[in-house]
């Protein structure tokens, strides 16, 4: 196991050389360069153009210009942003990194859960007639085309109904007077988030050992009761309670997204555990378990599902590798300063350090979940080995 | 000798013919996969007939092509005057007036003769659906309908394109890798890391910056990554399961060479999930396409994707309903049709997969 895990990662390191050079390669193939429009300036004397271009070096032959590249990669010198001049890629991707994390953990933790328990019964109710249509709005949702639905939903929502802000991040006219930076307030944001899912999945950790199901479902009620109260307090006193109303602002930009992204995403799952569900079902074991009388429901829930979890759940580690790759349109659309928009805007507009520094980003996220995914895998199932693949 | 081989060929032909009709019987028992077959029917019907009406003279091209066509549309409107103050009688709000078949004189700049409660002959872009054209013009007076239908042609190309060359390369590029394992699995395999790190969006927007991508450039583009990328994966654990059946074994010990296996033995066998992935990645492609069109990057004249995408720089998303055919129908013909080829995709699972099965 550890020979291969050594063999595998001397692998990635020549893969992502390769990958450093090609995309360089193909940023650089791009016709033009960020600072063309400088020559449109009549304003500017007629040299700026050249003068700028060397103070980035970009007047070099570009064999050089990937050379240093790479050099200075390893080095941890990502070079400057092109367009947000004083900053560097690593600062921006800080700034960010937090706001897509934050809304597509939400959206794939939310879609995970609805779609496992739709799959779930999808496949317990096998050729009734609520299965066929459970089925169809799944596929609807699976395969609609999701820009169009987005903004049909921001239309229907946001400006018919004017429930939701149109896209964006805050209210700027709300931020005039803060005393914060919206970077603050979204990190502890980000922080309580995170304690609070803790503390719910200890909560469910900690009673799932408890045979007597009215008990466990009241033991995990009040925990949830108490996280709540405990919320509120927290937000309630000192120093929060100065900041939640710029706290609320956040969240209330969030739900839109949060809500259209998941309906979009819920029916992968839903459909992927209904068809493992499906196969299980046919097992003997759940045979054996209606023989010995169990309840319907703990047959589906404590023998079936179980099973049926785990291609769910590998195929779940893939979707995270994805986020940022599929925040791309979500934030466009919603016009959520993320990740995403960055990725984009540094594509178009040639800003070739950011772009290579969050493609690369990117490229190490995949690399390591891949190697994740496939030694967990062979800890899970025993049936697959890893052996001199690879 | 040689009766013998045509009487084996007979039966080979029957015995094909005969597992066709079984597996159709069982893909007809899936009741999505039927709805799903009638969609792609029903667009594939659409695709087809645009031509049929051109060539035989139903429509007139100079009116009904997707991309160069016009129509006049003549309409009469009423000339009023909008209140200062509202609500009044009539109109409720400011964006009640003018109303359907009215037009503010404050408009009429152009026609300073024309007085209120005069009528005023205009061509109305976009108009609404009509005898004429099913489902309305857009705001450049060409018919929707028409659109739909170069647009399901355009789809239909792509999709199966891509589908096909996607597939084609991942099946064998999967199945070598099993077969051969060691170096050539290891090098495919970081192959197909490398392509699943480069971000697909941006990486089509790269190669959209640099190449004008016309619709079959762009299904060879998706059709490569597709294959490179995860799909080699899939069919390579599949492949796997294939390689240790004993048939294979027994294969080798008759002396079969290393390709004659490959490809008699292994490969059959891989076909059927190849297909199946086929038939889901078409969704995909027809996605992706309404995706790079949606956004402006694409060099073709009329599709979905840029049926949406001119009703969005328009204006037209954000008024709502009122002008429902420049919204509604390309966006979801791009579901529908996605839609459906998932569940034929889905009973096709069904056929291959004997544990889906309801009994």
């Amino acid at each position: 196991m550890a020979e291969y895990i050594i063999r595998r990662t001397l692998q990635m390191i020549v893969v992502f050389f390769i990958f450093l050079v090609s995309s360089y390669l193909l940023f650089n193939a791009i016709p033009g360069n960020a600072f063309q429009n400088l020559l449109l300036n009549p304003d500017l004397p007629p040299d700026a153009y050249e003068k700028v271009l060397k103070t980035y070096g970009l007047d070099k032959p570009i064999m050089e210009r990937v050379q240093l590249y790479v050099v200075n990669f390893f080095k941890g010198d990502f070079g400057y942003s092109y367009k947000y001049y004083p900053k560097t890629p690593i600062e921006l991707i800080a700034e960010r990194l937090p706001r897509t994390l934050m809304l597509f953990a939400i959206v794939n933790i939310v879609a995970f859960y609805t779609g496992f328990l739709v799959g779930k019964v999808l496949a317990w109710r096998r050729g009734s007639k609520s299965e066929t249509w459970i089925t169809v709005t799944s596929v609807f949702s699976y395969t609609v085309f999701y820009p169009w639905f987005a903004l049909m939903m921001l239309w229907f929502f946001g400006y018919k109904m004017g429930w939701f802000p149109i896209g964006k991040f805050l209210y700027p006219e709300k931020w005039y007077d803060a005393p914060w930076d919206s970077d603050v307030i979204f990190v502890l944001m980000i922080k309580f988030t995170v304690i609070i899912s803790v503390l719910q999945f200890m909560a469910y950790l900690l009673t799932r050992g408890i045979e007597s199901l009215t008990q466990r479902r009241n033991i995990r009620f009040g925990s949830l009761i108490a996280i709540f109260i405990g919320s509120y307090l927290f937000w309630n006193t000192g120093d929060a309670l100065t900041k939640k109303p710029y706290a609320a602002d956040i969240a209330y930009h969030m739900i839109l997204p949060v809500i259209v992204v998941t309906i979009v995403a819920f029916a992968g799952t839903a459909l992927l555990t209904r068809t493992t569900m499906v196969e299980v079902i046919k097992e003997d074991y759940i045979l054996t378990a209606r023989a010995k009388g169990l309840s319907q429901k703990r047959i589906r829930d404590r023998h079936a599902a179980r099973t049926a979890l785990l291609p769910v759940v590998t195929s779940f580690i893939f979707t995270i590798v994805t986020i940022i790759d599929g925040s791309v349109l979500t934030e466009t659309i919603f016009s959520w300063p993320g990740m995403g928009q960055l990725l984009l805007q540094s594509v178009l507009e040639e800003d070739i350090p950011v772009a290579m520094a969050t493609f690369s980003f990117v490229g190490i996220f995949a690399l390591i979940a891949h190697l994740v995914a496939d030694i967990s895998y062979s800890y899970l199932d025993p049936r697959i080995r890893i052996k001199s693949q690879g | 000798m040689s009766n013998n081989i045509k009487e084996q060929e007979e039966l080979q032909k029957q015995l094909r013919k005969a597992a066709l009709r079984k597996n159709w019987k069982l893909f007809s028992q899936s009741k999505l996969g039927m709805i799903g077959l009638y969609i792609v029917a029903f667009f594939l019907f659409l695709a087809l007939l645009q031509p049929f009406l051109f060539i035989t003279g139903i429509w007139n091209p100079a009116i009904y092509d997707p991309v160069v066509g016009y129509d006049q549309i003549k309409a009469e409107l009423l000339v009023i005057e909008c209140p200062k103050e509202y609500p009044t009688e009539k109109y409720e709000s400011y964006s009640d007036c003018p109303g359907p078949g009215e037009v503010n004189i404050k408009k009429l700049y152009m026609a300073p003769d024309l007085q209120v409660g005069e009528y005023y002959d205009t061509f109305i872009q976009p108009a609404p659906p009509s005898k004429t054209h099913l489902l309305g013009t857009d705001s450049l007076g060409r018919d929707v309908f028409s659109q739909i239908m170069e647009g399901s042609q355009v789809a239909f190309v792509l999709g199966l394109l891509s589908a096909t060359l996607g597939v084609g390369i991942s099946t064998i590029l999967g199945t070598i890798a099993a077969f051969f394992g060691g170096r050539v699995d290891a090098y495919l395999m970081r192959q197909s890391d490398l392509i699943l790190m480069l971000p697909s969006l941006p990486l089509l927007f790269i190669i959209s910056a640099f190449a004008e991508l016309k619709v079959w450039h762009l299904a060879v583009v998706l059709g490569v990554l597709g294959g490179l990328g995860g799909a080699v994966i899939t069919i390579k654990s599949q492949a796997l399961q294939v390689k240790v059946k004993p048939y294979v074994d027994s294969a080798r010990i008759t002396g079969g060479s290393k390709w004659q296996i490959l490809f008699q033995h292994i490969l059959p066998n891989v076909a059927p999930l190849a297909l199946l992935f086929m038939v889901f990645s078409v969704t995909g492609a027809i996605a992706s396409e309404s995706v790079l069109s949606f956004l402006g990057l694409l060099n073709i004249d009329m599709s979905w994707g840029i049926m949406i995408y001119l009703s969005q720089t328009d204006g037209f998303i954000f008024s709502g309903l009122d002008f429902w055919w420049l919204i509604l129908p390309a966006g979801l013909a791009v579901t529908f049709l996605a839609g459906g080829f998932y569940l034929v995709g889905r009973g096709l699972d069904e056929v291959f997969n004997p544990r889906l099965r309801k009994r």
